[in-house]
């Protein structure tokens, strides 16, 4: 029998014409809307959907929905909880996208999932099949996908990228981002930017070749990929298109060779530079006395021309880093109002204690101030030459011996703040940073490198700087770097903070709590325990009238892996792995008379 | 003489009756042939592959597969519609397995025949259907015995890390038959097949394979679901002769494609 797509036989068609064209206008509406560039750019103004990291292309993980504010949120209550399954339970620290009815969320080990958004339940799951002998340095996380057209895109742990179809989950391609056997691995979200999927690599503990690339999103095929560090070639569609910087200029001879400065956070994007902005990781080994020089473009911000995959401006945090001051944080554009004028800037809080505003369309520094209340290295920045005023406070040479000396150094190498995004919002003009109060005694060793292998030559432990608190989350005014208000939190903080038009800032706890503060005055309003710790990114949408707020519980991340003494402190937290979605209580009554 | 026409009048009417029948049935759900196998899960298989298609049971359509499965991670059988002209698709289910569906076979310049193996759950029949360009499935079958767990144990490769470096590897041989009209291809695929059953690992499995010739014209295809053996090995009996190019790939995207002379 000749059946169409709705269900119906050919033969009911004729005499049952508008309920078979009914039927048909629904099937279609079950496909999936395709997403596209346009969608993805106004991300941030559509309160229905989330279809980029950050929640759109600055980054700045700001909501305009106000149905939960900072009046009612009293009466936020979960509307139901999936759970990842298995025995799998690892750091959580996705971000979810929401589009056309279905949920996706990443999880541990390079799974994903799309759920439905009503009902939380699962519609697809893709588990990626993993080799033996992968080697992510800090946990088997995932950071979350992208969307763009009908596919919804991840990379995994074995450094691929896969692309699956929205509706059904089945691959549509693949590609293999490089050797995990050479280190490298993958964690990050993409970002889509005008139909290229834009993605970094994770390895910097193991010599990898930091870099950051663009694909055909659709096809997976390579356009552009730019590395960053000096003295690699850049290629545009399969032609060389430049090494990166200079040969030699920063790097003393074929140290560059295995010098680290992974991408593995990505970019945001400017749609009015058509830059994007990269943040670079450690150079590598660990041991700087290997590699006299700035080390380019280790610990920077990398502005990369998203049309041609060239380096347009960088900036250096953490020049010939000594600590791990891993530059990977992310650059979050916005504009600032200062002394009346309005300025093109983009701000970052670095892995060494700094909050940096720049000059997002030149990278000129237009401040830099302490986001920790403690900094052993440096003193402060020179706003003129933009580099940092050292207080000589680095780790002694090993020589041909088998340890240099050791010292203690704050921030810790887990950094002020670590890969957990801050949010900014327009409307109070304050910057959400969670950071965290540690330092660490470090030391060298010597160190050689071989494939595969830790590339390191340093030792460290760390060390909590206050008996009460590790993590903070704090509220910075970007014109003046002044801290507005503060919470502090016992365990370090490892999740994701978004804040939205309805005064409020979200993140999340090792002690398993989703919270949410005034927005203004940092006050805490509303917690709920979720059973397991959330290192994952909060994010909100609206769905028939109503506003969604969702997180992933589950701990895990650096923290417990290389945490020292802060390890210690954490190890009774329960694993977990699951997706929160939390709305606004309504009686029963009332919820039965609305429909 | 009056006898006769009476004979052919009552024909007629008969012929009538049946094309009431038949218009009838397709008021209600149609009910299954009787299974000449006696399997108690033919209700199921059949509202699930033949539901509102023609059905017959034909000794034409062949399973050679052992009495006794010895290693239920490994079941050699063979599948063929020999005498069956126009053969558009062959599937193999296995009744009782936990995933039934083995394989689908288009031969479309090939004989109506292939060998492979298989994993096997329990005991259970091993039906193979092939249609005919007319729509109908023919089908024929066998009683598999095992002592089963084939489908839910772990693959050899989960436990061996080897599998990664030669993931998707194909090696084959080719034999010309006697009168070179035909000629045989057996093929071997490094593939961990896994099922998705075992506990904790992901389901991970070759899901197609076309076979062309030098010319690059499809010779015949392959749907190859769950319950295919770790390793696979299929054989194959191809019209015409020279070398065969072989291609396909896995439900994570992961491609092979090889070259295959005589």
């Amino acid at each position: 029998m000749v059946r169409n797509s709705a269900g119906t036989s050919a033969a009911q068609v004729g005499c049952r014409a508008l309920i078979s064209m009914v039927l048909a206008t629904s099937a279609t509406a079950a496909v999936a809307a395709p997403v596209t560039d346009a969608m993805i750019a106004n991300d941030q103004n559509t309160p229905n959907d989330v279809l980029t990291v950050g929640m759109g292309y600055s980054g700045q993980r700001f909501s305009s929905s106000t149905k939960i504010n900072s009046d009612n949120i009293d009466d936020l209550v979960p509307a139901w909880s999936f759970s990842f399954g298995g025995e799998k339970q690892r750091g959580q620290e996705t971000q979810a996208l929401v589009n056309d009815g279905k949920i996706f969320v990443t999880g541990s080990y390079s799974r994903i999932w799309a759920l439905d958004q009503k009902t939380g339940q699962k519609i697809w799951s893709y588990e990626h099949r993993l080799p033996e002998g992968i080697v992510p340095c800090c946990d088997v996380v995932n950071r979350g996908a992208a969307l763009y057209d009908n596919l919804v895109i991840f990379g995994t742990l074995d450094a691929k990228l896969v692309a699956l179809n929205a509706d059904t989950g089945k691959v549509v391609w693949t590609e293999t981002i490089d050797d995990f056997k050479g280190g490298y691995s993958y964690t990050a979200a993409p970002l889509i930017v005008k139909g290229k999927l834009i993605t970094g690599v994770s390895g910097g503990e193991f010599g990898v070749v930091g870099r950051v690339e663009a694909r055909d999103a659709k096809t997976g095929k390579m356009v552009w990929s730019r590395p960053t560090v000096e003295g690699h070639m850049g290629y545009l569609n399969g032609k060389e298109n430049g090494i990166s910087g200079k040969l030699n200029a920063t790097w003393p001879g074929d140290l560059w060779k295995t010098g680290g400065a992974a991408t593995w956070l990505g970019c945001t994007y400017g749609a009015d530079t058509n830059e994007l902005y990269c943040g670079t990781g450690n150079p590598s080994p660990w041991n700087a006395f290997t590699r006299p020089g700035d080390n380019l473009y280790s610990t920077s911000t990398v502005a990369i021309n998203a049309d041609t995959g060239k380096i347009e401006w960088s900036y250096q945090g953490t020049p010939n880093d000594h600590w791990d001051f891993d530059g990977v944080n992310e650059f979050i554009t916005f504009d600032m109002k200062k002394d009346g004028k309005t300025v093109k800037a983009g701000a970052k809080a670095d892995r060494n204690g700094f909050f940096y505003v720049l000059n997002r369309e030149n990278g000129k520094l237009l401040g830099a101030s302490p986001f920790v209340t403690k900094q052993t290295w440096a003193s402060g920045v020179d706003l003129k030459t933009g580099r940092p005023i050292e207080t000589n406070n680095r780790p002694g040479d090993p020589g041909k011996g088998e340890k240099g000396s050791s010292v203690f150094a704050a921030p810790s190498f887990l950094g002020g703040k670590n890969w957990m995004p801050m949010a900014y919002s327009g409307q109070t003009g304050l910057f959400y940073v969670p950071a965290n109060e540690w330092g660490m005694d470090i030391w060298n060793e010597p160190i050689t490198y071989k494939k595969g292998a830790a590339y390191l030559g340093a030792g460290f432990t760390i060390k909590p700087l206050y008996e009460d608190y590790i993590g903070a989350l704090r509220a910075m005014d970007p014109a003046t770097g002044k801290i507005v208000w503060e919470y502090k939190n016992p365990a370090p903080l490892w999740g994701g903070v978004m804040t939205t038009a309805g005064n409020l800032v979200f993140t999340g706890t090792p002690e398993g709590f989703l919270k949410a503060f005034d927005a203004k005055t940092g006050k805490e309003l509303w917690k709920f325990q979720t059973g397991s710790g959330v290192v994952g990114q909060p994010t909100t949408w609206e769905m028939d009238g109503e506003q969604y707020v969702g997180v992933a519980s589950g701990w895990g991340g650096a923290v417990p892996l290389w945490g020292g003494e802060v390890a210690k402190k954490v190890k009774d937290i329960s694993q977990g792995g699951s997706f929160w979605v939390f709305k606004l209580h309504k009686s029963g009554k009332a919820a039965v008379a609305q429909k | 003489m009056t006898a006769m026409g009476s004979l052919r009048i009552a024909v007629f009417v008969l012929g009538q009756a049946g094309l009431a029948s038949a218009a009838l049935a397709l008021e209600r759900p149609a009910e299954p042939p009787a299974d000449p196998l006696k399997s108690p899960a033919w209700g199921t298989i059949y509202g699930r592959y033949f539901k509102d298609q023609k059905v017959v049971f034909d000794d034409r359509v062949k399973v050679i597969a052992p009495a006794n499965a010895e290693n239920p991670l490994d079941v050699p059988v063979q599948v063929s519609a020999d005498g069956l002209d126009g053969v558009e698709e062959m599937v193999v289910v296995a009744d009782l397995n936990p995933i039934q569906k083995i394989v689908s076979y288009e031969p479309l310049r090939a004989l109506p025949s292939l060998a492979f193996r298989f994993k096997v759950e329990q005991s259970t029949p091993i039906r193979a259907a092939a249609r005919t360009h007319d729509g109908v499935w023919h089908l024929g079958g066998v009683w598999l015995s095992a002592a089963g767990g084939g489908c839910t144990t772990p693959s050899y490769a989960s436990g061996d890390a080897v599998w990664q470096t030669r993931l998707n590897e194909v090696s084959g041989r080719l034999w010309p038959s006697a009168d070179a009209k035909t000629q045989r291809l057996r093929l071997r695929l490094i593939h961990p097949m896994d099922t998705g059953l075992a506990n904790g690992i992901p389901a991970f499995y070759i899901d197609r394979i076309l076979l062309s010739d030098a010319k690059g014209e499809a010779l015949a295809r392959v749907h190859s679901y769950e319950p295919i053996s770790e390793n696979p090995v299929f054989s194959f009996d191809l019209k015409g002769s020279g070398p065969v190019r072989v291609s396909g790939g896995d439900i994570q995207g992961n491609k092979f494609s090889a070259e295959i002379k005589p």
